[in-house]
């Protein structure tokens, strides 16, 4: 707005000297003087703040967790600093690691598809429904996420534990004699972590669901399509990217997840959260955990590589985008 | 197919006393509908918005579930039929087209869901995509389609099923005026073509009038008249049928005399009118109904020589027409007169002219009030 009014200024300004010459527009086309204030500084100027704190808070420590990595660790929690490999041949020699890596991914798909099979029902239901109470549903749906995930995670001790509810439940009415094995486990971990990212699912999938219209629901029945027929050739086609950008965020938080792991797991669960603050909290061992840290990092981008190519092939096929039209 | 039989004559379709409310909302949407439509004939239900038209379409496609009433096909009970299995094609205002599909895909969508075969079904595709002038856009995207070809899209996926019955919301509401036209006589071409049995609904007198071969005019809930074109347009039932199936001016007046279907009404501020009305009986009250362009006014005809004798108040030029609104009188009714434009000068504001029209006027009986739409404000949201 300034440089406009600072132009129009000009412009009349010299109008008035030769009213003959030069058209008005002639002084604002010229190039933009040094120091004039333009659009696209504002927008530098705008985003400078938020860089500064990503540089600060993000690419920093980032870039200290990589040099870690090359590091020599020493006994007793010394580190020689130096650039070497052997950290990373190390760790990627060790057949213990690889089984953490393993479960970690494995906990990941778990998780993913368990939170996405129970979150989707929900999903579906809070974006189709006309219920004036929608909005308090959907609040519903989400105020998990106003209880720490910490203090949820010993909710689910009580609920799972050998003397928790569920064992005392079903020992009570006789359907088992000893109590299931469902806390210091796998198990134990995919059902707590399950539910503390359902309102992250529903609420992607939610947001995601913008393309279902029920008046399509109804053209596809009109044209004979029962209740299963809607949902498998219209709705599911049209939610699926939706679908994918939930699992891709359950995915990430539970590869990352560490306090779930390290509660429900008991101590028996290795995943490369849990084992990297091990390795930098208890053995001190800060080269390891920064090797760890970047295999975390790689596997990160696995993910977002696969679920791009996921996501092209779905709007491709799924929502008509790009196709074979000239 | 088209085989005039006994069928025919009862009726297609048939929609018997359909009633819908919704809870917690005052009054009903619809207020017990009963027509019969003819095999392979098209019915345009008309009506203002909200006047359940869109409903009623709805309930014989089987998307909404009736109060109360029936629906008959080929006179069988489908009212409980759920809307997969009642074989009825529907184009829906917004076209309703699958986004994930192309043109192809669309079309193909009801065949895929009645197991046709592979084979066939291209080869049905195919013709359907001809019929509606579309087999070169077979593989295109339907998000890449003009507002026409969705249209013409939608058609084509109704009818490849070959449903018993086609029914189209608002067909034409969402297409620019030129399209509309065009689509008006290519989907009466379809209809025709294809000998099916069409019912659409529509709040645009023009498209019901050229287009169907009967129309239901549609009121807060209520069948207001069934006819054709004609009937309704010259023998309106009503005053609301009078006043949104075309302009009219209506004149309130009282039956003194009557020699068969023709009534002499007295009209205050007019005099003596003849109109012609369905079993007039003296002393019915009611109005005169005289359509705009019927109205000739000549500003040189003697005093005495027309109807009546009244003063221009003001004259609307269109283009095509030239739009007038005259007093009758010193201080007798108003009255809209329309002329082509071109054919002579337009008379100016002030003018003194003699009103006459050509054909007898209308007798249009007084609306009786109805018990249960009484309440003001409760009309049509």
């Amino acid at each position: 707005m300034t440089a406009g009014g600072t132009g129009t200024g000009t412009g009349t300004g010299s109008d008035r000297a030769a009213p003959a010459a030069a058209p008005a527009v002639a002084p604002r086309s010229g190039p933009a003087a040094p120091g004039r204030w333009t659009p696209a500084r504002t927008a530098t100027a705008l985003l400078l703040p938020g860089l500064v704190a990503l540089l600060l808070t993000y690419a920093m420590p980032l870039v200290w967790v990589a040099r870690m990595a090359f590091n020599e660790p020493l006994p007793g929690g010394a580190i020689r600093q130096t650039l070497t490999l052997g950290t990373f041949t190390d760790v990627l020699g060790d057949a213990h690691y690889w089984r953490v890596i393993w479960r970690t991914v494995e906990l990941g798909t778990l998780v993913t598809v368990f939170t996405l099979l129970l979150s989707y029902p929900l999903a579906l239901f809070l974006a189709r429904t006309t219920s004036r109470w929608r909005g308090l549903l959907v609040a519903l749906a989400v105020t998990p996420l106003l209880i720490s995930s910490v203090a949820r995670t010993f909710g689910w001790m009580a609920i799972l534990g050998s003397q928790g509810v569920v064992n005392k439940t079903l020992m009570s009415v006789g359907l088992i004699d000893t109590p299931l094995q469902l806390a210091n486990n796998m198990t134990g971990v995919v059902i707590a972590s399950t539910e503390i990212y359902m309102p992250f699912a529903i609420l992607v999938m939610i947001s995601g669901f913008g393309r279902l219209d029920p008046e399509l629901e109804r053209a596809a029945a009109s044209l004979g399509a029962g209740r299963l027929a809607v949902l498998r050739r219209v709705v599911l086609p049209l939610t699926l990217p939706g679908v994918l950008t939930a699992g891709l965020l359950v995915f990430v938080l539970s590869l990352s997840g560490y306090v779930t792991p390290r509660l429900i797991g008991g101590g028996r669960v290795f995943v490369l959260a849990t084992e990297i603050y091990d390795e930098a909290i208890t053995a001190l061992n800060w080269p390891v955990a920064a090797v760890l840290s970047m295999l975390l990092l790689v596997l990160f981008g696995l993910v977002v590589v696969v679920y791009t190519r996921l996501q092209r092939l779905v709007e491709r096929r799924v929502l008509g985008e790009g196709g074979t039209a000239s | 197919m088209t085989d005039p039989g006994i069928a025919a004559r009862e009726g297609h379709l048939v929609l018997d006393g359909l009633v819908k409310t919704y809870p917690g909302r005052h009054g009903a949407a619809v207020r017990g509908v009963s027509l019969s439509v003819e095999r392979g004939s098209m019915l345009a239900v008309l009506g203002p918005s909200g006047c359940g038209k869109s409903t009623t379409l709805r309930m014989v496609a089987g998307l909404v579930a009736p109060s109360a009433g029936r629906v008959l096909v080929d006179g069988r009970d489908v009212t409980d039929t759920p809307a997969h299995r009642r074989d009825m094609g529907v184009v829906f205002q917004s076209y309703a087209l699958f986004p994930h599909l192309d043109v192809a895909g669309n079309v193909s969508f009801g065949l895929e869901m009645r197991k046709v075969p592979r084979a066939e079904r291209a080869r049905r595709v195919t013709q359907a995509l001809e019929l509606v002038r579309l087999d070169h856009l077979a593989g295109r995207r339907v998000a890449r389609l003009s507002g026409g070809q969705q249209q013409r899209v939608a058609l084509a996926r109704a009818l490849v099923v070959r449903p018993t019955v086609l029914l189209l919301d608002e067909p034409l509401s969402n297409l620019d005026a030129q399209l509309r036209t065009t689509m008006r006589e290519e989907i009466r071409r379809i209809q025709r073509e294809t000998g099916i049995t069409t019912v659409f609904v529509t709040h645009d007198q023009h498209e019901a009038l050229s287009m169907a071969d009967s129309v239901a005019v549609m009121h807060e809930g209520r069948l207001e008249q069934l006819g054709s074109p004609q009937e309704v347009y010259e023998r309106p039932a009503g005053h609301f049928v009078a006043e949104f199936v075309g302009r009219a001016n209506l004149l309130p007046g009282t039956v003194a005399r009557v020699a068969g279907n023709e009534a002499e009404v007295e009209v205050p501020g007019l005099g003596t009118v003849t109109a012609t009305g369905h079993a007039p009986a003296p002393g019915d009250r009611g109005s005169v109904m005289v359509r705009p362009h019927r109205i000739s006014l000549d500003a040189e005809a003697p005093a005495g020589s027309g109807a009546a004798r009244g003063t221009v108040l003001s004259a609307g030029y269109t283009g095509e027409t030239v739009a007038y609104r005259v007093r009758v009188g010193a201080d007798g009714p108003e009255l809209d007169a329309e002329h082509p434009s071109g054919a002579h000068r337009p008379h100016a504001p002030g003018t003194e002219v003699e009103i006459s029209w050509d054909g007898a006027a209308r007798l249009v009986p007084a609306p009786t009030p109805a018990p249960e739409t009484a309440k003001p404000g409760d009309g049509a949201t």
